[in-house]
Order: C-alpha cells, then sequence, then structure tokens
C-alpha cells in the first residue's frame, strides 16, 4: 500500500493542530497560526484575557467557525474537513461555553439526540450509563432542559458531550455564571472524567480552580501561543500570571 | 343568520390549517417567511392533476367516482405521487437558490426577497404551462347532506375534514414521536449546537422542505377539489396561512391547525356579517392583532 495511512500513529497525540488560522470573515483570522499537541490522557487548560481567541480556537477546532489554513487532527487522523455533525464520531466533543443544551427540549431528549449517532444496540445502555453518572438527571428526565439550574444545565451539557464515550473532551468556561460550591463540583467531575482516560481541554478565566485540576497550561495571547508549561509553575509564578492574563486574573491566582 | 358558515369556515380552515403547519415547520427551522409557499399549494394541485390526467388516461376505469365521492381512484393516487413531487420541488428550489444564499451567510431580508422572486417565477410558469383558466379534478356534482342543526356538506368536504385531521395527529407524532422530529426541534431552537451534538442540519432543513411542500400538496389538492384549480390558487391563501402560523405560534403544530380553523370561521362569519368583499381582511386584521398584542402566538415559546 502507498499514500498515507488511515489508520492512527502509535502515540499520536490525542488533539492536534497545525498552523491553524480561524475566524469568522475571510480576511480577518483571530485565531493566528496556532500549533497545539494535546497528549492522550492529557488535562490541558487554556488561559488568556478575554478577547484573546480561545472560544474561537476551541469552536474552529470543533467545526462551528471557519478554518483559513492549517490542520485539526484526532488520534493522528485528520478531521480538519468533517462538517461539525461528523467530529463527534470522530472522537471530539464539544461543550459550547453559552446555549449548550438544548432548552425546549426534555433531560432525555437532549440525551437521545447525542445517542442518535450511537448505533442502535448501544443508545439505551449509554443513556443509563449517563443517568448514573449524573444522577440529578435522572430525577425527572421529562423535565424541560430549559427549568434546570446553571449547575445542572452544565452537568446536561457535559452528559451530552460524553455519550460516546468520546477520546477527547474540549470545555469552553464551564464554570461561567456558576456559585463557588457548584464550580468545584463541575471540576472535581471533569478530574474523574480524565481519570477515566479522557482528554480534556479546559478553556477558563477561573485561573486557579483550572490550574489547580490541570497537567498542562496554555495562555493564548492575540491569537497565538503566549505561554506554554506545566500548570505548577504557572500556579508558582503570579509575575508570569500577571505578565499573561491581566491583574485581575492574576489577583485571582494568587488569592489563598 | 345562517349556521352553514361554521361549515364553511371550518372546510375552509382545514385547508389554511394544513398549509400552516408547512409555513410554521419552514419558518421555524429555515428561519425566513418564505413567501413562495403559496405555490406549492398551487404546484401540488396542478401535479395531483397533471398525474390523474395521466392515471385516467392509461386507465379509464380509474376516473369512475368512488361513491360517495366525486372523484376515481386517479385523484387519491395522484395525491400520493403529487406531494412527492411537490417535495422534489421545494428540494430543487432549495438547492438552487435558499441553500446557496444561506452558504453566503445572506441576511434573511435577502432569503425573503428571493422567496418573493421564486414565488412569481413558479406562478407565472403554472399560468404557462396550465393558462389561468380554472380546471377540475372531476365533473361529477355533488349533492350536500344534512348533518343536523342546519348544517351541510358534501362528502368531499367530510373527507377532507377526516384526512386533515389524520394528517395533523400524523405529523404532531412525528415531531413529538420520532428521532426526525427531536432533530427538527433542536435544529430550529439552535442549529449550531444541533451540529455540535451530531445532528446533520442539512439533512433535517431537506426533510423540512419535503415536509411542508407535501403538506402544502395536500391542502393545495384539497383546495382545489372543493373550490377549483386555479394558478393563484394558493398565492390567495398566503395571508390566511401567515397569519395562521403566527397566531399558532411558530414551530407548533397543533397551534397551526387551530388557528387555521380560527382563520377560517373568522372569515367565513365576516362574509355572513359584513360581506364578502371583507374576506380578505380578516387574516390581516389577525396577523396585525396577534403581532401587536402576543407576538409568539397561541402556543409559541417566549422568545
Ligand atoms: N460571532 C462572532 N463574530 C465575529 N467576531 C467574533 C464573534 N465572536 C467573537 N468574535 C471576536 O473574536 C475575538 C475573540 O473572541 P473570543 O474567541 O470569544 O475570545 P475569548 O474566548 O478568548 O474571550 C474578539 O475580538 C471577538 O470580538
Ligand atoms: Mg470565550
Amino acid at each position: 500500500m502507498t499514500g498515507a495511512s488511515p489508520i492512527p500513529a502509535a502515540g499520536a497525540p490525542a488533539l492536534e493542530t497545525r498552523g491553524l488560522v480561524a475566524g469568522y470573515e475571510p480576511d480577518l483570522p483571530i485565531v493566528r497560526g496556532v500549533d497545539l499537541s494535546v497528549a492522550s490522557g492529557e488535562l490541558l487548560v487554556l488561559l488568556g484575557p478575554n478577547g484573546a481567541g480561545k472560544s474561537t480556537l476551541v469552536k474552529a477546532i470543533a467545526g462551528v467557525v471557519p478554518i483559513h489554513a492549517g490542520t485539526v487532527s484526532i488520534g493522528g487522523r485528520d478531521i480538519t474537513a468533517l462538517p461539525a455533525h461528523r467530529k463527534i464520531g470522530a472522537g471530539l466533543a464539544f461543550v459550547p461555553q453559552t446555549e449548550n443544551i438544548f432548552a425546549t427540549l426534555s433531560i432525555q431528549e437532549n440525551l437521545q439526540i447525542a445517542a442518535a449517532v450511537l448505533p442502535k444496540a448501544r443508545r439505551a445502555e449509554r443513556i443509563a450509563a449517563m443517568y448514573a453518572q449524573f444522577p440529578d438527571l435522572a430525577v425527572k428526565p421529562a423535565r424541560l432542559a430549559g427549568s434546570l439550574s446553571g449547575g445542572q444545565r452544565q452537568m446536561l451539557a457535559i452528559a451530552r458531550a460524553l455519550m460516546v464515550d468520546p477520546p477527547v473532551l474540549i470545555l469552553d468556561e464551564p464554570s461561567a455564571g456558576l456559585s463557588p460550591k457548584i464550580v468545584a463540583d463541575v471540576f472535581s467531575m471533569l478530574t474523574e472524567i480524565n481519570r477515566a482516560g479522557v482528554t480534556v481541554v479546559l478553556v477558563e478565566q477561573n485561573v486557579k480552580a483550572a490550574l489547580a485540576i490541570a497537567s498542562r497550561a496554555i495562555i493564548l495571547v492575540e491569537g497565538r501561543i503566549g505561554h506554554e508549561g506545566a500548570a505548577q509553575d504557572l500556579l508558582d509564578d503570579p509575575i508570569l500570571a500577571r505578565l499573561y492574563l491581566g491583574t485581575g486574573q492574576a489577583m485571582e491566582a494568587r488569592r489563598p | 343568520m345562517n349556521p352553514q358558515f361554521i361549515m364553511d369556515g371550518l372546510v375552509a380552515g382545514a385547508m389554511i390549517g394544513l398549509g400552516a403547519i408547512g409555513v410554521t415547520l419552514t419558518y421555524s427551522i429555515l428561519r425566513f417567511a418564505n413567501f413562495a409557499h403559496g405555490e406549492f399549494l398551487s404546484w401540488g394541485a396542478y401535479l395531483a392533476l397533471a398525474v390523474s390526467g395521466a392515471l385516467g388516461f392509461l386507465a379509464t376505469g380509474l376516473t369512475r367516482p368512488i361513491a360517495p365521492f366525486s372523484f376515481g381512484w386517479s385523484l387519491p393516487l395522484a395525491l400520493v405521487i403529487a406531494i412527492f413531487l411537490t417535495g422534489l420541488l421545494a428540494l430543487v428550489l432549495d438547492a438552487v437558490l435558499f441553500a446557496r444564499l444561506r452558504s453566503r451567510g445572506s441576511a434573511v431580508i435577502i432569503l425573503v426577497m428571493a422567496s418573493f422572486g421564486a414565488s412569481l417565477a413558479l406562478r407565472s410558469l403554472l399560468e404557462f404551462l396550465f393558462t389561468s383558466k380554472p380546471a377540475y379534478y372531476t365533473k361529477a356534482l355533488q349533492i350536500a347532506v344534512r348533518l343536523g342543526g342546519g348544517l351541510r356538506a358534501t362528502p368531499d368536504q367530510l373527507l377532507s375534514l377526516g384526512v386533515t385531521v389524520v394528517v395533523v395527529v400524523v405529523i404532531h407524532l412525528l415531531l413529538t414521536r420520532t428521532e426526525i422530529g427531536r432533530s427538527m426541534r433542536a435544529v430550529s431552537e439552535n442549529p449550531a449546537l444541533a451540529g455540535i451534538a451530531g445532528i446533520d442540519v442539512r439533512r433535517v432543513i431537506r426533510f423540512v422542505w419535503f415536509i411542508g411542500a407535501g403538506l402544502a400538496c395536500i391542502a393545495g389538492t384539497m383546495t382545489g377539489l372543493l373550490v377549483q384549480i386555479r394558478p393563484y390558487l394558493g398565492h390567495d391563501l398566503l395571508l390566511p396561512l401567515f397569519s395562521a402560523a403566527i397566531l399558532g405560534g411558530i414551530g407548533s403544530v397543533p397551534g397551526a391547525m387551530i388557528a387555521g380553523l380560527i382563520v377560517g370561521l373568522s372569515e367565513a362569519g365576516a362574509v355572513q356579517l359584513v360581506g364578502a368583499e371583507w374576506r380578505s381582511a380578516v387574516s390581516f386584521v389577525i396577523l396585525v392583532l396577534v403581532l401587536l398584542l402576543r407576538p409568539r402566538g397561541l402556543f409559541g415559546r417566549p422568545a
């Protein structure tokens, strides 16, 4: 056989972008050449000031913002050209920051939609597994998702994404707008998911909490990677944090 | 006052309701008012006419009326085929016109204007092919039967009401109980999230075009059967269709049907009370009142 092999190379990164340029308008790149490599089993946190392009980057990876140049691959397989609805089948699950559940559908229907990409025989079992993992959702599955509390919505959004048992899970600020107690719940849930073997990419403003559970951190500045290193280093280095994240976030990072 | 207007209103309202279901579904998914929807009714009626003519030509026995109705088997068979052809027409129209505009990210007003143009072209084409002379599926006359309470209806009218009820129930179950129905509701709420969740949004859009046009074909054929077939059949129903879709609440199938009956009954009532020349004002008044007082309609979800 000649040509490119479709079989993922052993040890290929779980998620990789090469020279990724993306944005909403053709001549206005927001993400300006990002090389990202996330090893299998990692929990990577993506930080950066407001407007740095974090959301745009993850949305481009998920296929909902046009990619102008570069590639995205999952486990060594190039998925750049796949339409958004096929990325989930390729192993990439994405939880957007806002409007990440179908509010006019019931909890059960939200999960059924996620399960629809699975073979029929596996659907019931996976939905049951999600109810077991997120017992709050199992209380009243016929409830409209729009009537859930902020924390429960986030759980439903994560359950929806985990339905297909994806190797890679990307979340855009899952802690936004939640109380500290609920944030702690969400983060411990993410740690658990990561321990179970899912590679997690977490976009966060909640710097300290995110660094505490992450293994590695990337700081995005003006659409480019400004800093990359172990999460611990960033926690220990408030100057670095202030330099890249602005005073507000650096203060938060230092708060005991 | 003659209570017969209730029967007339119900029959007209059922046709409006069926057409309005198509409007409400396509509006909630495509997010623009498709002014060419009326032409799907007209095209559906003429396609059924052409196919039933062809079937009658091939097998004369098919035109023999099925008692007590005025038409033979050629018409219901033709209707099934015409539903598919009208659906196909909508898919072609989407592929050559609307899908291109969507992929270019065109503003809603551009889509609406394009639908005006499409409507004009489709109607002119019908006039060219079939002339503007009224046509009929059958020449058989029907005697209205007494229903009690001073109401009378022809068997064709009663059948149309029955078919409408069945179609509404089927579409409602499709939307609430099936996977494609769930996908339609998801796309209608949030197309971007639908894609992320693994729904092929373009497939759902094609499905909705097909269903909407198929329902228009049924409504158009029934109107053609109960009144007459004219190239302006659908165009003249456009305002009642949109009033009903908006009164019912965009996206609500039962809402569109109930609102269709309300519009039909109001029109018939207005004809009785103030005169036939006011018929077409009724839909307009209802539309304006709903937009002013309750923009989300009877069953629509709050914005
Ligand atoms: N839907 C959009 N259309 C056009 N520009 C956008 C859109 N969303 C965000 N932007 C722009 O993209 C830039 C990066 O935004 P974003 O990716 O949301 O940053 P972050 O998530 O890091 O705060 C900002 O300048 C913002 O104005
Ligand atoms: Mg953001």
